[in-house]
């Protein structure tokens, strides 16, 4: 018999996944768990083929542990971003280009929406549909080679600014906090301010450098960009914004924060390992609240999420094809995962990744001025403090999610990573003594070499 | 009555060669090597029968095989797959129990390998997506001098001097050869600075997992004389005399890897 090309939902997982919850969007609409089922199991596969891929060595493939809600709701989000975004932009929300790694409490309190480089990208690949795996590659690695011509140098998240130049994604505004923990976002920035295309406005939110939340005049200074990124979104969005919409949003934000918190605590404490990997790394980052382009989404999911995985720590549930004692991974460094399911396939699991989770498990404090609180959550971020604070901040997470390894990955030509990737890991040596490796990633997209998976396995071997 | 004999089989199916060694409970028995062709499967079983036609042996026989090398991920005829790093770790302390630091240069990547007394990889570094230091440079270089793969290292042996090279890039290297040719410098002092050259670009991924002796250098390249000797000068040490071919150590280690797998797994006693 021959093998499915596309991965299908078992469909006497129906009745199950629509008892769940319903998705709330921010917009009042809500999806209920039937629309959802049938999304994925009759419209996607045709809309979006490269996501129900079988082939091996695509990283990208769906999550099999079927009997968690938010691995089928979280895929759904991600599926409809473009319908999603475009509906919004017709309501009058402005779409803003952001920086990884970064909140977006500020730019939903003002009406917008706040797209990360890798959201802008799943935004621009729901514009094309029946694409297979292959196809969608090719695509997305032509838009990246137009971004390093237009760029001039082979920098990481560079897509999303050629598609902002070439006006096929209508973005509103370029606005990153222009944080530390990328230099590739200021090549950006500059080649969109040298683009031919001035359409599209740029706002930089100035992060200071060094010991930033320490220093008053620095969080003050940082608390007035804000202001000017909410008032420039706000006018976009024809609305005003007050010092109250942005306390509500923040509020919101961090029950996220607090939500991906203590599902991280909850994954991290338990005997065996509750999810998948893959798995996993959504449920904390929905705690970011940006991922999925509408903060009430994620919010839903992780809420629903957040007491399956309660449930299956306490009852000391396993996640569906992971193995009992897995070596336990941490993943360092920015834009680059590594394959989880090939991971898993060689007796491993990826328990946390730094990158987003500097800004998930910053909380911002709620009484008092909103705007300077922001600031100082802000400007507190771990990832974006000197190696040596960030290093500190790293062994703390390792000790907590008891990892046996690190693997610090890193986009080549990403000049920040490069640099800190030896240090961080030394510190980590001397400090805890588990074994590190660093990899720079030369590859493009979630297929990765036999080169790189050579090294990857090697290490887990080692580990073993 | 007949005692059954166990017999555990390694396959190692690299980018340049495919190696085969099988082991009878701890004695290595017989070995193959062949060059590795486009279809990783069929160099593996080439390899493997090789071997099994050396020892009069059949498939059947064999209680178990290890699959290693980048061919490892296609390897149907094998019980289980291990990464390189891992086999020639296995495979140098199985022939030689001090030694504690392993070169491994093969036809793709090159790797600096710590490892315990039990053979067990303790630190690995290797070359990051560049073809210095691999078979196939010394390939492309035995190519631009019309010389054998084989014959290379002595070649860079009978030098009068060493030439300097400022590139270690294959494609570079190749051009600045030709240009050196061009400019009258003798293919032996050529050689010999390219050997030099490769070895202390080498010595870099010593400087992340450290040095401790002994040392063993092992993959295809560990044939190369001339290799051997800049290397023993570019990090200062002594290379351990290999007691078998040292491109079948990858191979070697996934024999004796099959030999501890099949014992957990209660395939004999």
């Amino acid at each position: 018999m021959a093998k499915r090309e596309q991965y299908e939902y078992p469909s006497e997982l129906r009745e199950e996944f629509e008892a769940t919850d319903d998705i709330h969007f921010r917009d009042g609409s809500r999806a209920t768990a039937a629309d959802i089922w049938h999304f994925m199991t009759e419209v996607a596969p045709k809309k979006y083929p490269f996501a129900y891929t079988q082939k091996k060595y695509a990283g990208g493939r769906l999550s099999r542990d079927i009997h968690l809600p938010s691995a089928i709701k979280h895929n759904y989000l991600l599926l409809t971003m473009n319908d999603r975004i475009n509906k919004s932009r017709e309501n009058g929300a402005p779409v803003i280009f952001v920086q990884g790694g970064q909140s977006v409490d500020p730019y939903y309190a003002a009406g917008g929406i706040a797209l990360r480089p890798a959201s802008v990208g799943i935004w621009a690949r729901g514009r094309h549909e029946g694409l297979g795996l292959n196809e969608e590659v090719v695509r997305s690695h032509k838009q990246k080679e137009k971004a390093n011509h237009a760029i001039s140098f082979e920098v990481c998240q560079s897509a999303g600014y050629e598609h902002i130049q070439e006006g096929d994604l209508p973005v509103d505004m370029v606005a990153p906090y222009t944080c530390l923990r990328c230099s590739d976002i200021s090549y950006g920035v500059e080649a969109h301010r040298h683009g031919p295309n001035k359409a599209v406005k740029l706002m930089n939110i100035d992060y200071p450098m060094r010991h930033q939340a320490d220093k008053p005049w620095a969080v003050t200074y940082f608390a007035q960009n804000l202001r000017r990124l909410t008032s420039e979104i706000a006018k976009r969005a024809g609305r005003e914004v007050t010092d109250e919409d942005l306390s509500k949003e923040i509020k919101l934000h961090n029950e996220g924060r607090r939500l991906a918190i203590d599902t991280a605590e909850l994954w991290w404490s338990a005997d065996v390992p509750p999810t998948n990997s893959v798995d996993r790394r959504a449920l904390y980052q929905m705690g970011g609240m940006e991922v999925h382009g509408d903060p009430s989404a994620s919010l839903t999911v992780l809420r629903e999420s957040n007491a399956y995985i309660r449930d299956r720590v306490k009852r000391g549930i396993k996640a569906d094809g992971v193995i009992d004692k897995p070596i336990r991974l941490f993943v360092c460094g920015s834009c680059v995962s590594p394959n989880a399911f090939r991971i898993e396939e060689a007796g491993a699991i990826i328990v946390g990744q730094d990158n987003h989770w500097s800004d998930i498990s910053t909380l911002v404090k709620e009484e008092g001025d909103p705007y300077q609180n922001l600031a100082h959550a802000i400007l507190s971020y771990p990832y974006e403090q000197s190696v040596e604070g960030r290093a500190a901040w790293t062994v703390e997470q390792l000790k907590k999610s008891r990892a046996d390894g690190v693997l610090f990955l890193y986009k080549w030509g990403c000049n920040t990573q490069s640099a800190i990737a030896r240090m961080l890991c030394d510190t980590v040596k001397r400090e805890i003594a588990i074994p590190t490796m660093i990899i720079e990633d030369h590859e493009g997209g979630s297929e990765q070499s036999e080169q790189m998976l050579n090294r990857v396995n090697a290490f887990i071997e080692m580990l073993g | 009555m007949s005692i059954k004999r166990n017999f555990f089989a390694g396959v190692d199916v690299g980018s340049l060669a495919a190696k085969s060694v099988i082991l009878e409970d701890g004695e290595i028995f017989a070995t193959g090597l062949v060059p590795s062709g486009v279809d990783s499967v069929e160099s593996g079983l080439k390899a493997l029968n090789l071997a099994l036609e050396t020892g009069g042996l059949i498939q059947e026989d064999l209680t178990y095989i290890v699959g290693t090398g980048y061919g490892r991920v296609s390897a149907p005829y094998a019980n289980k797959a291990v990464t390189e790093i891992t086999c020639h770790a296995k495979g140098a302390n199985y022939l030689h129990p001090s030694v504690r630091t392993i070169i491994d240069m093969g036809g793709q990547d090159c790797k600096a390998i710590r490892i315990d007394q039990d053979g067990a990889v303790v630190d690995f570094a290797m070359n990051d997506k560049c073809a210095a230091g691999t078979g196939r440079f010394l390939e492309v270089m035995a190519g631009v001098f019309k010389v054998k793969l084989e014959d290379l290292g002595a070649l860079a042996l009978s030098a009068t001097e060493l030439v300097p090279m400022s590139s270690t890039c294959t494609v570079f290297a190749e051009s600045e050869t030709i240009s050196l040719v061009a400019r009258g410098e003798k293919p032996a002092n050529i050689l010999n600075g390219i050997h030099h050259a490769i070895a202390n670009r080498i010595s870099g991924l010593f400087a992340r997992v450290g040095i401790a002796s002994d040392v063993f250098f092992s993959g295809g390249v560990a044939k190369n004389t001339g290799m051997k000797t800049a290397i023993e000068e570019a990090l200062k040490v002594t290379i351990v005399k290999p007691e078998i071919d040292p491109q079948l150590i990858g191979a070697l280690g996934a024999a004796v890897l099959a030999r501890s797998f099949s014992k957990k797994e209660g395939l004999w006693a």
